[in-house]
């Protein structure tokens, strides 16, 4: 996708960032302009002006480069999740959210996760909740994507490695999931499968928009 | 990271990845959910949301209300700032510090509360305080300066009113016991005292002299041909000087023992100890002497005489610093012995194998290089002891250089420690010196305030006898006028009256305190009644009193309309007398004595809240004087001088000014501070008080 941000200085997509930000402070990521952004997303001037303000100042200071990295996330989560270990379910999210795989988040990617998050279609959503479970970006989920998303999830509950008796419950909680998405028994999943079998379920469907939140 | 709150939206739509994983339907949310068409208005939601202005001396801030919201528990962020809202401006306004506040505001922004190290400790915590927020959330860039700062804050405080606590009237002793102790541990409480410090330290240095010279060589013993020290050749003098020394020292311990209100405690003390230490040779010798065989243990015992020197440091506040530097260096003073040790018996080693080969060397054994050694470290280099080979010169000159390091390592530690303490030590002797400058500031203005009150009466009164006289209208102002209203309420509602003060009473907190009052005769500003008798008192102080010692200014109240004893003369008036200007009163008033007669004086000081001036009133209630009083009265007619009125009329001035001023209430602000007259007052005065009767 055409990537708009514009540089300062030419950035790769591989280069460490935290690193580069001690040394080289010339670098900074100001986002496209506030139309362009308006455009791709379905939010309003007034909304991204608001989400840009929280975001900025969530920079971590010591780069301000307008950017976050998945420590940040980390962080974030942390404040909301506090008795677990965020980073798993940090750094799915922040896979997601990572258009281009960098391995930082710019705003532009930021608001556009949002925007569909917020104000996409169902069908957006459950795509966007696809590619959260497809870690390995390969078009179908099979179990162990599952295991580890269930993990994740767990996490945040409470630190998972020291109890066997919720290794077990992840196991079958695992299974239980994956039983109900693969009908056909083929031991993965394609995106067109899940997003039927979602839709279909009244339930799922509710609680999809039972975290629809206001910006 | 501080806007949680505007991640949370974030984090409730990362949760749609729960979703499909979810074993129970999720709950739906807790507010109204707007679809996609009515994003745009909904999209105000956080745009109610609304732009504060605070308004902090004149500063203005502006953030958002939800910034302030942040932290619910503080001033800001609750509904407590609505006290603080002004409707015609429109917003909220502070009269507090503006510098402080940027930073607590700063706090809301971004979560971390720092320290500028430019501010007063005390200073900052009030802000703190007044906003509501904890210093504990000082972020960790500025926690340890904030530390420091505040415990020496704390350190200062509790120095400062422990001095106070010396400073502060003692209540009487109640035995013989606690006056003598009081007079062991303070020498300045009482003459008695500082004429026992005097000879104690007159018969130590005595004594320490008559043990140096009873050494000294004197001429040689006929008998025998040698030379004789003085002490063989006078010896039955050097004995009864010894005698009579030691009888003093015992005196004085037994005296002390006696006095101490915790005798195990003073015994185990180190003075004690040095006491003991000091005399026992003495009685030691007594009894060995009558056997006379032991002579080299009793010549031992005669070293310990010198330790009569430490008696000293009751005498001399610098050594008690060094001895107190001393122990609480101790761990830097291990450091250095055990670092020397080391490096001794290191060098000393070398030493004796390099030198081994020598004929006839001194350096016969290890410990005998020790000795080289020590003195080589310590660069004093005696030369009774060198070395020979080329190993061991080399040794010794490294053994030199080092012993310059190891030694100079520990030392400025020890240094700095003596230099902190003796500071401090310094810094309380300063602040008692200047103490006497603040209090006599403090009575000054003090006064002022509650003679401004009974002047500004004298004017109302003047303006109603007489209507047509002029009155000063640019000396008053509403705040004076309703101060002196309700001083007006609380005469009529005692039935008692306010009288000026003298610019010299001295008062003390809370609780009546005493005034001059009541008899006249000669006493200091006894009675309030007719300004111009009090006021011409003074005069006659004046012309008696100038520069006598400041006794006695404190009287005891009621019952010196029953004729009791008029005990105060002219020796209790005060130095400073002379140096103050004349009370406020202007013109003497006749009608002023007719209307209030009184003879007894009541003081009752009132502490109104740093914000209110303080300020000492006389209240006096309306009993006829005694016939003595009125006797004395017409001695003293002496007719105000134009000098005197225009030295007056100044004086008002200048205090209607203290009245407006409100730098007044720096004097005033102090809670803690009590007028303290200085210490050779204080036993008359609450000997004063207790007694009903004075003393000199």
């Amino acid at each position: 996708m055409g990537n708009n941000v514009a540089l300062n200085t030419k950035y790769d997509g591989n280069s460490d960032y935290d690193d580069a930000a001690v040394t080289d402070n010339s670098r900074s990521y100001r986002p496209c302009s506030l139309d362009e952004l308006v455009a791709r997303t379905k939010f309003d001037k007034k909304e991204i002006q608001v989400i840009y303000q929280g975001f900025k100042q969530e920079c971590p200071s010591e780069n301000n480069l307008g950017i976050v990295n998945e420590q940040t996330f980390k962080n974030i989560f942390g404040q909301f999740f506090p008795f677990g270990d965020t980073s798993k379910y940090a750094h799915l999210i922040f896979s997601t959210f990572d258009l281009r795989s960098s391995g930082i988040v710019t705003f532009e990617d930021f608001l556009i996760g949002l925007s569909t998050l917020c104000r996409g279609t169902i069908e957006d959503r459950l795509k966007w909740v696809f590619k959260l479970y497809d870690t390995k970006k390969t078009g179908r989920l099979t179990k162990d994507d599952f295991h580890v998303i269930v993990c994740a999830v767990y996490s945040l509950l409470d630190n998972i490695s020291n109890h066997y008796n919720d290794y077990i419950t992840i196991q079958e909680h695992t299974a239980t999931v994956f039983q109900k998405f693969d009908k056909l028994h083929q031991g993965y999943i394609t995106i067109e499968d899940f997003i039927k079998i979602c839709t279909q379920d009244p339930i799922i469907v509710q609680s999809i928009e039972a975290l629809r939140g206001a910006i | 990271m501080a806007s949680v709150a505007a991640w949370l939206p974030f984090a409730r739509a990362a949760a749609i990845g729960w979703v499909p994983l979810a074993k129970h339907p999720l709950p739906p949310p807790p507010f109204r959910i707007p679809t996609d068409g009515t994003s745009s208005s909904t999209g105000g939601d956080r745009r109610c949301d609304e732009k504060i202005i605070i308004n902090v001396s004149g500063r203005r801030f502006e953030c958002w209300r939800s910034t302030l919201e942040k932290y619910p528990d503080s001033l800001l962020g609750s509904n407590e700032k609505e006290f603080f809202y002004d409707e015609d401006t429109r917003e909220y306004f502070f009269d507090r510090d503006p510098d402080v506040f940027r930073i607590i505001l700063n706090f809301y922004r971004t979560g971390k509360l720092h320290y500028p190290k430019h501010e007063c400790i005390a200073a900052y915590d009030e802000e703190l305080a007044f906003f509501g927020i904890l210093p504990d959330i000082i972020g960790d860039c500025c926690y340890e300066d904030y530390r420091d700062r505040k415990r020496e804050n704390n350190e200062r405080l509790i120095d400062d009113r422990l001095h106070e606590d010396d400073d502060k009237a003692q209540p009487k002793p109640q035995s013989v016991r606690e006056t003598m102790w009081r007079a062991f541990e303070n020498p300045q409480v009482s003459t008695m005292a500082s004429v026992f410090y005097y000879v104690t330290g007159f018969f130590i240095a005595v004594s320490v002299c008559a043990n140096v010279l009873d050494t000294v060589s004197c001429g040689t013993d006929p008998d025998t041909g040698y030379s004789r020290t003085c002490g063989e050749r006078f010896s039955r003098q050097f004995f009864c000087l010894d005698t009579a020394c030691v009888m003093i020292f015992t005196v004085e311990y037994f005296l002390r023992l006696y006095a101490a209100p915790d005798r195990l405690k003073f015994i185990r003390s180190v003075m004690s100890v040095i006491d003991v230490v000091a005399i026992m040779p003495y009685y030691i010798g007594l009894f060995m002497h009558q056997k006379g065989e032991v002579s080299g243990a009793f010549v031992t015992l005669r070293v310990f005489r010198v330790f009569r020197i430490f008696k000293f440091s009751r005498h001399s506040q610098g050594l008690r610093v060094l001895g107190y530097t001393l122990k609480s260096c101790a761990s830097e003073l291990g450091f250095l012995l055990f670092s020397l040790t080391m490096a001794i018996i290191i060098f000393a080693t070398v030493m004796y194998y390099a030198e081994k080969s020598v004929v006839h060397t001194k350096f016969t054994s290890i410990p005998a290089a020790f000795w080289y050694t020590i003195v080589t470290m310590t660069t004093l280099g005696y030369g009774d002891i060198v070395p020979k080979t080329w190993a061991g010169k080399i040794v010794g000159g490294v053994c030199s250089l080092s012993g310059v390091l190891v030694i100079a390592l520990p030392v400025p530690v020890i240094v700095s420690n003596f230099s902190r303490i003796y500071h401090q030590s310094q810094r309380a002797d300063k602040m008692k010196a200047q103490r006497k400058a603040r209090l006599s500031r403090i009575r000054l203005a003090r006064n002022a305030t509650s003679n401004a009150f009974i002047a500004a009466k004298r004017r109302h009164e003047q303006y109603r006898d007489d209507p047509n006289s002029p009155v000063d209208k640019n000396l008053v102002n509403p705040f004076e006028l309703q101060h002196h209203h309700l001083l007006r309420c609380l005469e009529l509602t005692t039935d008692r009256e306010f009288v000026e003060m003298g610019p010299d009473a001295l008062m003390s907190s809370g609780g009546t305190s005493i005034v001059p009052g009541g008899h006249t005769s000669t006493g200091i500003g006894r009675l309030g009644s007719p300004a111009r008798h009090f006021m011409l008192n003074r005069r006659k102080w004046r012309c008696c009193g100038f520069g006598r010692k400041k006794k006695n200014l404190y009287k005891h109240d009621t019952d010196r309309a029953n004729n009791k004893n008029p005990n105060i003369n002219d020796d209790e008036i005060d130095e400073e007398l002379g140096d103050f200007q004349r009370p406020i009163s202007s013109t003497p008033r006749d009608s002023l004595s007719k209307n209030h007669p009184v003879s007894t004086t009541n003081v009752i000081q009132h502490q109104s809240p740093p914000l209110l001036l303080q300020h000492n009133v006389v209240l006096h209630s309306n009993m006829y004087e005694s016939p003595k009083s009125i006797g004395n009265r017409s001695e003293v007619d002496v007719p105000i001088s134009q000098d005197d009125n225009n030295q007056l009329k100044h004086q008002r001035n200048n205090l209607m000014t203290v009245y407006e001023h409100s730098s007044a209430n720096d004097f005033l602000a102090d809670d803690s501070q009590i007028l303290k007259p200085p210490k050779d007052v204080v036993d008359i005065i609450e000997e004063g008080t207790n007694d009903d009767k004075q003393t000199v």
